[in-house]
């Protein structure tokens, strides 16, 4: 039986609305590719035809679990070559699709499995700069503000995909370049910032109807929050290995493990040594050479609610550890360092109406010790036992989006706390937050025009003299206020990409803000900022915004 | 509906962004802590070295070097504080707070003297809050807090551009392996070579001259280097930015040169700043007064005084008592520090002369304050007597009689009338007394040169040369700790650090060296060995008994017999009267390193004023009880380098 809820859902809508509240980011991990909408689930794999959905479908919810296709091939004896790949059963394309339903480059769904080789990507790139003439950067006092004045980035993704009829099991083989700003044509250097984000072979229904095993090196995430470029809850860099298994009722829990080594000399000190056997030259040889384990387990479920809509839930939690080392502090003098730990714990709910993209975030997450300070980054500003504990990052976040006819609103606020374990307050220990709004209205088809606005505020841990000799920890404000017209040929939609757009960024920034900035870096003199630039942006294809 | 309400985020924001930092956010009430600054035992602590309690202000350190950083910080003092108040310390004294240069030929500024800016905290240190933090942590304990501030040069700021080329030129010259015996060649030194820098040039009385090929150019520019990694930044407050105010004739090299005593750089490259001007005057002023109204410390311990005109005192300490008594703080004291063992030239700073009418009315006419009269400083750091009695007596067993003599000349040297909203005592009675310090090597160093030279341990084992060291140091520690003035106890002395001179004095107090006589080294902080429970005993002795923190000295035996006579290295004196009441106590030391000896000649019996048949104890050995005799004679016999604290039975 299942009661319409939809009122409900509206309730529980504008409820989360109301308790919107500063915004919290995480401690500015690497800036990581943009993603599309936050999907309410990741879709199980099915074997069956994507069908077509109507305009409006939702494209969140979770869809039951489809029949398993044949299990293993008994017949097939052990000792035979490995069964080669068959084309996927039943999967059928979409001979029309409609106009507004997944088809092969919709942005709001994750790509279906399908055999063969399939390219995706995402990429942003801006020409730009203020009004003077001097190069766009970013302006953001937060660790995560507008992304309308972030740099360069593209991430090139190859997949190949196979259904293996003899097991029934499904794979992806997942290749992520991901390149950086600059590029050649805007210094004319022959050279790019590269790096590979995605390295993994993933397997689907493996022995067993919803469960998935996956290696690698991989971008394992979950909901973002558009406007901030923030994976708020859940957003890991990993190379290790991961099992996931969905239940019936489409309840999903994941775990995941994976090792790391930050250059770092918390992590990794090397020395030179004399080669053995009177040999020549150098040895160098690691003293301390410890690595990170991450790992991770998520438990979501979705409750549909009426034709469309749902609601989420997510539990969350880290474990970060590092074991004991020695390092050398001068010749053959060695000391030890000990090993060190952290935990994150977080929530997420959600509620979707399916419809046009609606919906509603709202995440709590604590990370503690060692795993305040990121998956990717050495803990600064220890206690004098070298450890991280009493170091923690607190983070609220509220996010959503809301559509009708040719209207939309984007939003995304946070509010976080990060303290490291040093008992005095200094630079790196800060209460921040923002929200962001981005109203905007489609025309003709394809195009728009966006606002956006934003109130960011941030407080260090250093002092400052407010009034003579009263000392008060700085408190610094900004104002951030846009416009953007764009054209979109994929049409209306908050998510809908591609898009080339103008943009057009107010900034103002008050005296505390501009005191964060070094003597005679211009965002010291400037209270009122202003940059012009045009761009583009797109993804399609990718799995790495829906993972 | 709900994104209407968004309207309210900002608000919520807001309320947000005031969530609250455990910090010092009221602004610091002044107020006077002190009460008398007789009941003071200082403690110096370097606070690089002290005890790293915050990593967060860990930068660039090389603990293996002890030259450079080490992460010592203020909160790393604070967690220490009941280490010390164990002890029974009341009066912290911490290194310069002040921003300074990073670091200057491979040297860091990790001791505080080479100020760059006099506004910002020094950030190894900690930030404002820390050392607020920890002036508070001091009070809730009762214990007092002495800054330590120079006002006769601020650090390498520039160099003088003696050869126009723009750039510092360092040269070193020469083969540095001059024959032993051979004249020194002029320009060179006793190792055979030439060092010139431009940052630290030789005293030139005419400034500091350029000069290129073709012979003299006239005054050297000088060129401040900016370079934000070594700390050479802006100097602040911006009258250090101001060439003129730099006196520019280089590097004290004839300390007996009055000119370059006070015109010259300190050795370095130390600028000395003209310290006449009324600009610089105030500047001081205001800059060293707003770090007391910051965090309320109760006085400041002055570097290089004598390197600075006596103008400069009248003014600075006057101005500064004056300003700090208007917000609420009385009793500020303030002691300087001369490194000179010219007892005269010590107390110079202390007296109250007046100068001449018309130099008088040049200093006042550079503000509208109140008159300025002959008041000086509050105190001085008794070098003499580190000289004349610790290291001469103390340790090389010269004759007892220099100390009362050096004693005796208080009264002549030193002020003898307390200077106007001043500490209330007179200069000559709260004289700060010292073994050692961070400038020169610790006792123990020292000592141990002369025991292991003394033909008497000459195949003893090193553990009895440690125990005679021992106690070398702890008859040392009686004489500070029961001498008129203020004791002021090096950090590490009670742990019995040894190391040499500067920076081997330095030693970091988390990595203590094995006691006397030991193998192994204690844990860090270790509050039972053998020193620290005799200092203690010795302060704890010190507060009981307000003889020995109030009463006038009289110098009851002393000799100048160091031979085989009977009372070679005895020397005794009293604390009584004064403002004591009746409280007595008698010290006594046999500071002869190979015999007993008496407190007795050639058939003369040392007299005291304790009533015959008074019972004296010493609270050192037992309560081991002597009776005075007749006219007060007690004829006493000590081990060699040995000491008593006697008191009337009834006060034990």
């Amino acid at each position: 039986m299942r009661r319409d809820l939809r009122p409900v859902l509206s309730l529980a809508v504008a409820f989360l609305g109301a308790a919107v509240s500063p915004a919290a980011a995480a401690q500015s991990p690497p800036a990581p590719p943009t993603t599309s909408q936050p999907t309410a689930s990741t879709p199980p794999v099915t074997p069956e035809p994507t069908e077509a959905v109507p305009a409006d479908s939702p494209t969140e919810v979770a869809t039951e679990p489809e029949p398993a296709p044949d299990g293993p091939d008994e017949a097939t004896p052990r000792e035979a070559p490995p069964p080669a790949p068959v084309p996927e059963p039943a999967v059928k394309p979409d001979k029309k699709p409609a106009a507004r339903g997944p088809h092969p480059h919709d942005p709001n769904s994750p790509p279906g499995l399908a055999d063969g080789f399939h390219f995706g990507s995402y990429g942003r790139v801006i020409a730009g700069g203020d009004a003077a003439g001097r190069a766009g950067r970013n302006g953001d006092i937060v660790a995560r503000g507008s992304r309308l004045d972030e740099a360069n980035y593209a991430e090139l993704e190859l997949r190949r995909e196979d259904y293996w009829k003899s097991t029934g099991a499904y794979t992806r083989i997942v290749a992520t370049t991901a390149f950086a700003n600059p590029i050649f044509h805007y210094n004319g250097q022959f050279a790019a910032a590269l790096a590979i984000r995605n390295l993994y072979l993933e397997v689907r229904n493996a022995g067993l109807k919803g469960l998935s095993f996956w290696a690698g090196a991989r971008m394992y995430r979950g909901d973002d929050i558009y406007l901030l470029d923030f994976w708020p809850l859940d957003n890991l860099n990993t190379v290790g290995g991961g099992v996931g298994y969905t239940f019936k009722t489409g309840t999903e829990l994941k775990f995941h493990a994976g090792l790391n080594q930050p250059t770092d000399p918390y992590y990794r000190q090397t020395i030179l040594r004399p080669p053995t056997y009177n040999q020549f030259g150098q040895a160098e040889v690691a003293i301390l050479d410890r690595q990170k384990l991450v790992s991770s387990v998520k438990l979501s479920h979705v409750w549909p609610i009426g034709a469309s809509g749902g609601v989420k839930g997510i539990l969350y939690g880290e474990l970060h550890y590092v074991p004991e080392g020695q390092r050398e502090v001068e010749n053959k003098v060695y000391e030890q360092v000990p090993k060190d730990k952290g935990f994150v714990g977080g929530a997420q709910i959600s509620a979707f109406t399916g419809k046009r993209s609606t919906y509603v975030n709202l995440t709590a997450r604590f990370a503690s010790g060692l795993a305040a300070y990121g998956e990717l980054n050495a803990p600064r500003q220890l206690r004098p036992d070298r450890l991280t504990t009493g170091a923690y990052e607190m983070l609220v976040t509220l996010s959503g989006n809301w559509e009708r006819g040719p209207f939309g609103l984007l939003m995304g606020s946070y509010y976080r706390q990060f303290r490291n374990a040093s008992r005095t307050l200094d630079w790196d220990d800060l209460n921040e937050g923002i929200v962001i709004v981005r109203p905007q209205v489609w025309f003709a088809k394809i195009a728009g025009v966006a606002l956006e606005a934003s109130y960011q505020a941030q407080q260090r841990g250093v002092a400052t003299e407010a009034e003579p000799d009263l000392f008060k920890p700085v408190f610094a404000q900004m104002g951030r206020f846009g416009l953007i017209p764009f054209i979109t040929p994929g049409g209306p939609g908050a998510f809908q990409r591609p898009h080339i757009r103008l943009i057009y960024l107010l900034t103002v920034r008050d005296a505390a803000a501009r005191s964060f900035y070094p003597a005679d870096d211009k965002f010291a003199r400037r209270g009122v900022d202003h940059f012009i630039g045009v761009g583009a942006e797109w993804w399609f294809g990718s799995t790495s915004y829906f993972r | 509906m709900q994104f209407r309400l968004l309207a309210f985020a900002p608000a919520l924001l807001a309320a947000a962004g005031c969530l609250h930092f455990d910090t010092l956010e009221e602004p610091v009430k002044v107020a006077t802590h002190a009460k008398d600054w007789r009941e003071a035992v200082i403690y110096q602590v370097l606070i690089d070295r002290f005890d790293d309690g915050d990593d967060g202000n860990n930068y660039l350190l090389d603990r293996e070097n002890m030259a450079r950083y080490h992460g010592g910080d203020w909160i790393g003092l604070e967690n220490r504080l009941d280490y010390i108040l164990e002890l029974g310390v009341n009066t912290l004294w911490i290194s310069p707070v002040i921003k300074n240069i990073e670091t200057d030929a491979n040297v860091d500024g990790y001791h505080g003297y080479w100020a760059v800016d006099l506004t910002q905290p020094n950030a190894h240190f900690g930030n404002l809050d820390d050392l607020r933090s920890l002036v508070q942590a001091a009070h809730e304990r009762d214990m007092l807090v002495v800054i330590d501030i120079v006002a006769n040069h601020m650090g390498q700021l520039f160099f003088y551009d003696m050869n126009l080329n723009g750039v510092p030129d360092i040269l070193l010259q020469g083969t540095g392996t001059r024959p032993q015996g051979t004249p020194v060649p002029p320009g060179f030194d006793q190792s055979g070579f030439t060092h010139i820098t431009e940052y630290d040039p030789d005293f030139n009385p005419g400034g500091v001259q350029a000069f290129t090929s073709l012979g003299p150019a006239g005054p050297a520019p000088i060129i401040f280097p900016f370079d934000p990694k070594s700390g050479h930044v802006t100097p602040m407050p911006a009258i250090f930015q101001n060439p003129d105010v730099y006196n520019r004739k280089g590097r004290t090299f004839n300390y007996d040169d009055p000119q370059q005593l006070l015109t010259g750089d300190f050795p370095g490259g130390l600028k000395d700043v003209n310290t006449t001007r009324c600009d610089v005057k105030q500047a001081f002023v205001d800059s060293y007064a707003r770090w007391i109204e910051l965090t309320d410390a109760d006085g400041f311990r002055i570097d290089t005084v004598k390197h600075v005109e006596r103008e400069f005192w009248r003014y600075f300490t006057q101005r500064v008592r004056q300003r700090l008594a208007a917000r609420g703080k009385h009793k500020f004291f303030m002691f300087g520090e001369a490194f000179d063992g010219r007892d005269e030239l010590v107390g110079s700073f202390t007296k109250n002369d007046l100068p001449s009418d018309e130099e008088l009315a040049r200093e006042n006419s550079c503000d509208d304050g109140p008159e300025l009269t002959g008041d000086q400083l509050d105190s001085a750091f008794y070098f003499p007597q580190h000289y004349q009695v610790f290291r001469d007596v103390f340790q090389d067993a010269a004759s007892t009689d220099r100390i009362a003599n050096l004693w005796a000349n208080k009264t002549v040297n030193y002020g003898t009338v307390a200077p106007a909203d001043s500490a209330g005592v007179a200069p000559h009675k709260v004289l700060v007394n010292f073994i050692d310090n961070h400038d020169v090597a610790r006792f123990l160093y020292f000592a141990r040169a002369r025991v292991d030279a003394d033909p008497a341990f000459a195949g003893k084992s090193l553990r009895d040369k440690e125990l005679r060291l021992r106690a070398m140091l702890q008859n040392a520690l009686l004489m500070l700790m029961t001498a008129e003035g203020i004791p002021c106890l090096y950090y590490g002395t009670e742990l019995e650090y040894r190391g040499g001179n500067d920076p081997s004095n330095r030693e970091d107090m988390w990595r203590p060296y094995p006691y006397l006589g030991d193998t192994a080294a204690p844990p860090a902080f270790d509050t039972t060995g053998p020193t620290f429970v005799f200092t203690k005993k010795l302060i704890e002795m010190r507060k009981k008994l307000a003889a020995l923190r109030r009463g006038d000295t009289t110098v009851v035996w002393s000799t100048s017999r160091t031979g085989d006579e009977s009372d070679a290295g005895i020397f005794a004196f009293e604390r009584a009267g004064g403002e004591a009441g009746g409280n007595y106590a008698l010290v006594v030391f046999n500071t002869n390193q190979h015999h007993d000896s008496r407190t007795a000649f050639d058939g003369t019996t040392m007299t005291t004023s304790a009533p015959a048949g008074a019972v004296l104890v010493d609270v050192l050995d037992g309560n081991k009880q002597y009776t005075v005799g007749a006219g007060g004679a007690l004829d006493l016999t000590l081990p060699p380098v040995s000491g008593m604290l006697l008191v009337p039975q009834q006060d034990v």
